[in-house]
């Protein structure tokens, strides 16, 4: 047993910061209450801050991937300036059960730094609209339209600019409509028109705006990874050339992608969440 | 010999017909005071009235909004009825006093009446704004409830004063001129809203033009970001112009075709 303990101590030795995730209001107490004794720069990442912490990072969905969700909240603390490059954190997690279970230790570098805190936090668009699409294409790729897989293309905030650089390939059936990301009826609305060639423009503030867009940014000096189609080109060269952020869903593969700034920085399955 | 039915025989028949109808109408209020008591249940009052500090005053005295309404229509009843009795019964030396309370027994109640229920939708409107303002974090604003409430209950007192014959001119005058004062400074206050609001009605029904147009409103020009029922949002380059609706009346819009 000494093995394991020994572990244990080294994975806690010399750490800069302690990261709680998801914590009950017993377990905020422990941790961060007995880390708040020995000067150690605490921090508590969840979806919603039911205890009360005086630093929060709020996660937008529940990340199945731990590392998906460790990797959130480095980044989100590496942004506030809580940690920095060289750091180590000590990250306590649960995995398998409501209950904190699993210590994680990580060292923040350069390549931890995705951009997915930034993709929420620092977008034109409300982070709760840009959670409300992803939750949405997620969906989408779930379930598909009747079985089959689709593809799907959002191109969301900064919608004047992303309207003024893209033409209708049709009416547009959100015209003189008032419907936001967020409205329960959209996600059935969305699944049809999901059929439909082209992009679904959304505003900040959730807003549908257009679907059938032809987006013509200028592709050129775009660089992202070689396999994905022109859907995805498409969508990484209107976050260029425009302040909005573009999520896609692709046909062949099912995954989804989020652009930022012609950077692909989100990738995940929607079958995990 | 004095015989129990010589006793009885000797009480005038007019005291035993008081005597019931003093019976009757008790029983009668006391099943209308239970009648109303289940009606108000099931019309959902009790749900309506949570949380207004009426209801947790009554709730302090162990009794609530729901009992009190009731009691007073069981007492209003079986009032009637004793009145209804000493009429009967032919009592001269309180015909004069029974006559008065007659006429002045309903429209107590009515007042009574008016009165809770002004109360507690007083209690109620204070709730339902502040539930309102809850997210604005402005100390000042803790008085609009308050102002709200006390004009509600201020109607109620002045109805149920009118019930009971009180003259209420001064303070009717009052309520007039307080509500003059809040329909003018209110409408100077909100001009510009409600202008660019009538506006933007036009704006979002007929999409003279759209996000993503090119337009210059006045000095402003750029791209169509968002438009709502008071601004349009314009961005050009790094600044973005929020215009009022009223603006685009006011000016008029140009729109830049591109193609």
């Amino acid at each position: 047993m000494t093995v394991i303990e020994d572990t244990v101590g080294d994975l806690a030795a010399d750490v800069n910061a302690l990261a709680v995730f998801g914590p009950s209001s017993s377990e905020h107490d422990r941790y961060v209450g007995a880390a708040d004794e020995s000067d150690l720069a605490t921090f508590v990442v969840g979806e919603e801050n039911a205890t009360g912490a005086d630093e929060f990072i709020e996660l937008p969905l529940e990340f199945g991937d731990v590392r998906d969700r460790i990797r959130f909240g480095i980044e989100g603390a590496m942004d506030r300036g809580l940690v920095e490059e060289g750091d180590v954190v000590a990250c306590v997690v649960n995995v398998f059960s409501d209950e904190i279970d699993t210590a994680v230790r990580v060292r923040v570098a350069e390549s931890l730094h995705t951009g997915i805190y930034d993709l929420f936090v620092n977008s034109r668009a409300e982070p709760s609209v840009i959670r409300d699409v992803l939750e949405l294409v997620i969906e989408l790729g779930k379930k598909g339209q009747k079985g089959e897989p689709v593809g799907a293309l959002f191109v969301v905030g900064d919608a004047g600019k992303v309207m003024n650089k893209s033409r209708p390939l049709s009416y547009n059936p959100f015209e003189k409509s008032h419907v936001h990301v967020g409205d329960s009826i959209v996600t059935v609305m969305l699944k049809e028109f999901s059929r439909l060639d082209g992009a679904f423009v959304i505003s900040d503030e959730g807003k549908i705006v257009s679907a059938y867009r032809y987006l013509e940014p200028s592709a050129e000096g775009v660089d992202i990874p070689k396999g994905l189609g022109t859907r995805h080109m498409a969508a990484a060269a209107i976050t260029r050339d425009t302040n909005a952020i573009a999520i896609v869903l692709s046909e062949s593969d099912g995954l989804v992608r989020a652009f930022k700034g012609s950077e692909l920085v989100l990738e995940l399955d929607p079958e995990e969440y | 010999m004095v015989t129990v039915g010589g006793v009885l025989g000797s009480i005038p028949r007019q005291l035993f017909l008081a005597a019931g109808l003093v019976i009757v109408g008790v029983i009668l209020g006391l099943a209308a005071g239970r009648v109303n008591r289940r009606l108000l249940r099931r019309v959902g009052v009790p749900e309506a009235v949570e949380g207004t500090a009426f209801e947790r005053t009554m709730r302090g005295f162990g009794t609530s909004t729901v009992s009190i309404i009731a009691s007073l229509s069981a007492w209003f009843i079986s009032g009637v009825s004793v009145l209804a009795a000493i009429s009967v019964a032919q009592i001269d030396y309180l015909d004069d006093i029974s006559a008065q309370v007659t006429s002045l027994l309903p429209q107590l109640f009515v007042a009574l009446i008016v009165l809770i229920v002004g109360i507690v939708v007083g209690d109620k409107v204070e709730l339902l704004v502040s539930e309102r303002l809850k997210g604005i974090k402005l100390p000042e604003a803790a008085i609009l409830p308050q102002l709200a409430k006390y004009s509600v209950i201020y109607v109620a007192v002045l109805i149920a004063l009118g019930q009971v014959g009180v003259v209420t001119g001064a303070l009717v005058v009052l309520l007039g001129a307080y509500a003059f004062a809040l329909v003018v400074l209110g409408g100077l206050a909100f001009k510009d809203l409600l202008a660019s609001g009538a506006a933007g009605m036009y704006l979002l029904l007929n999409q003279p033009y759209g996000i993503g147009d090119e337009v210059r409103i006045g000095e402003e020009a750029g791209i169509v970001q968002d438009i709502d029922v008071f601004v349009t949002r314009i961005e050009e380059d790094d600044r973005e112009h929020v215009v009022p609706n009223n603006k685009v009346f006011e000016y008029g819009v140009v729109r830049t075709r591109r193609d």
